[in-house]
């Protein structure tokens, strides 16, 4: 007989996404994405206190489509991850916990979360 | 550092296919995790064609007649099939359940039965669960007293303490909930994982045991206990309806205000 070393059964590769689960990790990247955020912002200070021409190229570049794409991504992935915290600090204090509640409580996290960066986008452009 | 992908030796193949021969339209087409220890291989997934008109509503139903019908060397564990003993648990559909509590009925086209996710498999769907039943044992699940009070007279619980247990004591310990934990999976070395979580909360809550503070010491630990982050996994697939994230979440709330 030859002896084989057992194998590992497949997790992630097979186990179905749950509303909950998704959310988890996406609470998790954002925070990620938060503090790269976060070094922009640094960036921008730092562009804007080395002078007019710097910041001109700066503003020049969010400005572009992909400069915009890339400030409304933060906005929302800020936004969620606020929400998203919200509802771990409820959690936290012991409510929320059946499923039907937590599911119902992630979609509210998502829904608000794009609310949250469209108002945000209008009052920063000035239609609010 | 956490590993995604399965080993080498774990990347599953394309297994055997056995066409249906008995002529029935009502067919389900079922694709089986297996892995024989006696043969040099990964493994491999078959692929049965199972037919439903002589077959009953669960998924070990499915099973048996694989077993008895298509291929007999088929490994998987069961007892009861009452969802009473918690031998079936595996992963069904992409979640985990009790195989004999889970009607096929309720998938929609091709099923996928594969054995609890992230263990060490022993034979096609049975896999290892000792690392659990160490840890279920770290947590010393029985009730502790003072030798002279347990010995002289019954310790009686009233109605509310008792009542504190309902939504613990009915976990059997299928490891269904464990095994869908990704913190479990990346850390089921350390993390007690959420069965044995609950099995601690359902001692941490009885009113007659007397060492609560020190079972409270023993579980609050940055690995055994919040290696737990809400994912929530465990809730969703507990075959008995039960709670162990919230299990969990009370256990972090005693220590915070205790």
């Amino acid at each position: 007989m030859k002896v084989n070393q057992n194998p590992l059964s497949p997790h992630l590769q097979i186990y179905r996404w749950q509303i909950s689960s998704l959310l988890s990790i996406t609470h998790r990247i954002s925070g990620v994405i938060n503090l790269l955020a976060l070094i922009l912002i640094f960036f921008w200070l730092i562009f804007l206190s080395s002078g007019e021409n710097n910041y001109e190229s700066f503003l020049l570049i969010f400005n572009s489509f992909f400069g915009k794409f890339i400030l409304i991504s933060f906005s929302w992935s800020m936004s969620f991850h606020i929400l998203s915290g919200i509802r771990h600090l409820f959690w936290d204090f012991g409510y929320g916990f059946e499923i039907k509640t937590a599911n119902i409580s992630g979609v509210i996290v998502i829904f608000l979360s794009l609310v949250l960066t469209i108002v945000f986008w209008l009052f920063a452009r000035g239609f609010i | 550092m956490v590993q995604f992908n399965l080993p080498k030796n774990s990347k599953i193949l394309k297994g055997n296919y056995f066409k249906d021969e008995t002529g029935s339209s009502n067919i389900k087409v079922v694709h089986v995790y297996r892995w024989d220890p006696e043969k040099n291989e990964n493994p491999r997934e078959d692929t049965f064609e199972v037919d439903l008109n002589t077959c009953g509503n669960k998924v070990l139903d499915i099973l048996n007649k694989i077993k008895s019908d298509l291929d007999s060397s088929l490994a998987f564990r069961k007892s009861c099939a009452h969802g009473v003993c918690g031998s079936c648990a595996m992963n069904v559909d992409g979640v985990n359940t009790l195989s004999c509590m889970k009607s096929h009925k309720e998938i929609k086209g091709e099923l996928r039965i594969f054995p609890l996710p992230h263990l060490k498999v022993i034979k096609d769907l049975v896999a290892d669960l000792s690392t659990l039943y160490k840890q279920y044992e770290s947590i010393e699940p029985w009730l502790k007293t003072t030798e002279l009070k347990s010995q002289t007279s019954e310790i009686n619980q009233s109605k509310e303490n008792r009542d504190k247990l309902d939504g613990l004591y009915e976990c059997i310990m299928c490891a269904c909930c464990s095994t869908s934990c990704p913190s479990y999976w990346w850390n089921g070395d350390k993390y007690l994982g959420p069965a044995v979580l609950l099995q601690a909360y359902r001692w941490i809550s009885d009113s007659r045991d007397e060492e609560k503070k020190e079972r409270l010491k023993m579980v609050a630990d940055k690995l055994k206990l919040y290696r737990c982050h809400t994912i929530m996994n465990c809730t969703s697939s507990c075959p008995k309806g039960l709670n162990p994230a919230k299990a969990i979440a009370s256990i972090k709330k005693m220590l915070v205000s205790s």
